[in-house]
């Protein structure tokens, strides 16, 4: 998966959630990052994760004017902390 | 006998005895020579590269060795070396395009071979590794003498990128943080008996560098037999996501974890484990992004306790992975194989955080057999991301840019409590290749009262230290 493959999965998982058109989503910032584990410091729930430092992409999303963090590198894309859990896509 | 012949006789008596202690005193001083010259000769023992160079050339030893590109005919190849000055000391059979390669300047053969790699008609360039095949290290304790006299460096063409294993100051780091694993070889470089679980993403069990240290289910023993699924081929290990036999990796994770405990050594390919021959058992729970329920978790150590029950020599579980979720149904599974004499070796993890405030587990489970593991960088420090805890992690190792294998026969760097772990694990098999009946309970306390003490872990772990594979086999 590549940058942009990451930054289209985020925004169309973002739509789908807030049951938005995709046009109502802005893309804040894409930045390279790197992440504490192969989760992308991002766990769901009962999942164990290879603690290797692993490089990808902080997308940050906004909609409504609340922001939105996605975690991705080249195998997933994760949604972070939204409403307190993290989701794997 | 009149007066003269009595003082005649005494005179004689006193020079007679003069002449023997100038004889024992000569004596004297010709040994205490002789153990000045041993002492001198111990202090000279080359310890950097330059000495090192300078050593080989006083032993005519060649310090490179050179894969010169193929068509290249015996004069070229003089031609070449002529020019960097250095001479061709041998053409090496059976190895076409190799050449032996005397350095007659006063370069070290870490510069040598920089030199070699630079030229356009060379395919590969190594330095040319002394082997020191101890003569008997019967004095256990004194490792100062074993650091001075004895150690083993193998041939694998990577080995001088590998500084957890031996730190001679490479990009920039600090000569001698390492674990001193040398000098652990010229004890033991492993054994095929020793079998370590290496339970992750799987492992690439035809990697070139680790098929030979594979373990492999016995001729003659039957297959694993699990209550819900019934017979399972485990030829390689057992993979726990499709409850299938093959436990492959498609990560890369857990092959660069076994790369670290037992990348076959001094096979001419890639790099040294910190065993040279043991037994990895690949037991895959991880999927291809390098994650896993707790759920597998447990049916893989489950597999690995009831293979060691069935009379595989499994003593080590070696655990590069977790979360903050604590699970009782997990801790008991290695209190499990805490009593069927397993050591479980995990990431402290990678959040910079004090695992005494934020338990990372498994790492954190108050199990005997659970060694948690922080990370260093080349430099002897504390690696930025690593997890510490003065009371929950028991010891560092090398983390931070390790070397080692990966999928489809290659090698890449990586860092993480991931890699630390590995090495931990490592020098555990190499303890009990050495001392095979040694308790799960003396495994842990060996590997801990071993390390050598780090400044910067000083309150950040129980032990404080670094690992040191030398001290461990004694």
């Amino acid at each position: 998966m590549t940058k942009d493959d990451a930054v289209d999965k985020a925004r169309k998982d973002l739509a789908q959630r807030l049951k938005l058109d995709g046009s109502k989503i802005s893309e804040s910032s894409v930045d390279d990052a790197d992440f504490p584990d192969m989760a992308l410091g991002a766990a769901e729930e009962d999942e164990m994760s290879g603690q290797m430092m692993t490089r990808g992409w902080r997308i940050r999303l906004s909609a409504d004017g609340q922001g939105y963090e996605y975690r991705a590198d080249k195998n997933q894309v994760r949604l972070y902390g939204y409403k307190g859990k993290n989701y794997r896509l | 006998m009149n007066r003269n012949n009595f003082l005649v006789h005494l005179a004689l008596a006193i020079v007679l005895i003069l002449v023997a202690a100038f004889f024992g005193q000569l004596n004297r001083w010709r040994k205490q020579w002789s153990m000045h010259i041993v002492t001198m000769e111990e202090k000279k023992r080359p310890q950097t590269s330059e000495e090192i160079a300078i050593a080989d050339r006083a032993a005519g030893r060649p310090e490179v060795l050179v894969k010169f590109k193929s068509g290249l005919s015996h004069d070229a190849i003089e031609a070449l070396t002529a020019r960097l000055n250095d001479r061709v000391e041998d053409l090496i059979e059976n190895a076409p395009g190799w050449a032996a390669i005397d350095d007659l300047d006063d370069a070290s053969p870490a510069a040598t071979v920089a030199q070699y790699r630079a030229m356009p008609g060379v395919e590969y360039a190594e330095e040319n590794y002394e082997i020191n095949i101890p003569d008997q290290v019967t004095d256990a304790t004194d490792i100062s003498r074993v650091r001075t006299g004895v150690m083993l460096r193998p041939k694998d063409p990577m080995f001088s990128d590998q500084w957890a294993l031996a730190n001679s100051g490479q990009r920039g780091g600090k000569e001698g943080a390492d674990i001193s694993a040398t000098i652990a070889w010229a004890k033991t470089t492993g054994s095929e008996d020793v079998v370590v679980a290496v339970l992750d993403t799987g492992v690439d069990y035809q990697h070139e560098d680790l098929q030979a240290n594979i373990w492999t289910r016995p001729d003659g023993m039957d297959p694993y037999q699990d209550d819900e699924l019934g017979s399972v081929d485990d030829t390689y290990g057992f993979n726990a996501i499709e409850n299938e036999s093959d436990p492959m990796d498609d990560n890369g994770h857990g092959t660069h974890c076994a790369g670290i405990i037992g990348a076959v050594g001094e096979n001419d390919l890639g790099i040294a484990g910190v065993n040279w021959k043991v037994h990895i058992m690949p037991l895959k729970f991880m999927n291809a992004g390098g994650s896993g329920t707790t759920k597998d978790a447990i049916e893989a150590i489950n597999y690995a306790i009831e293979r060691k029950k069935a009379g595989v020599n499994v003593r080590i579980i070696s655990a590069s992975w977790g979360s903050t979720q604590r699970s009782q149904a997990l801790e008991d599974v290695i209190r499990k194989a805490y009593e069927n004499d397993i050591l479980f070796v995990a990431a402290a993890g990678n959040s910079s955080v004090d695992n005494d405030r934020q338990p990372h587990f498994p790492s954190s489970y108050n199990v005997p057999n659970v060694v948690s593991v922080a990370a260093l960088d080349r430099n002897d420090q504390l690696a930025s991301f690593s997890n510490w805890g003065a009371k929950s992690v028991a010891i560092a190792a090398p983390g931070v840019d390790i070397l080692s294998t990966w999928l489809g026969n290659s090698y890449e760097e990586k860092s993480g409590t991931s890699m630390a772990t590995p090495v931990v694990a490592g020098v555990a098999a190499l303890v009990l290749a050495e001392h095979p009946h040694m308790s799960v309970e003396d495994l842990r306390r060996q590997l801990l009262s071993s390390s050598d003490p780090i400044v910067a872990l000083k309150g950040k772990t129980q032990t404080g230290g670094r690992i040191n594979a030398a001290k461990a086999v004694e």
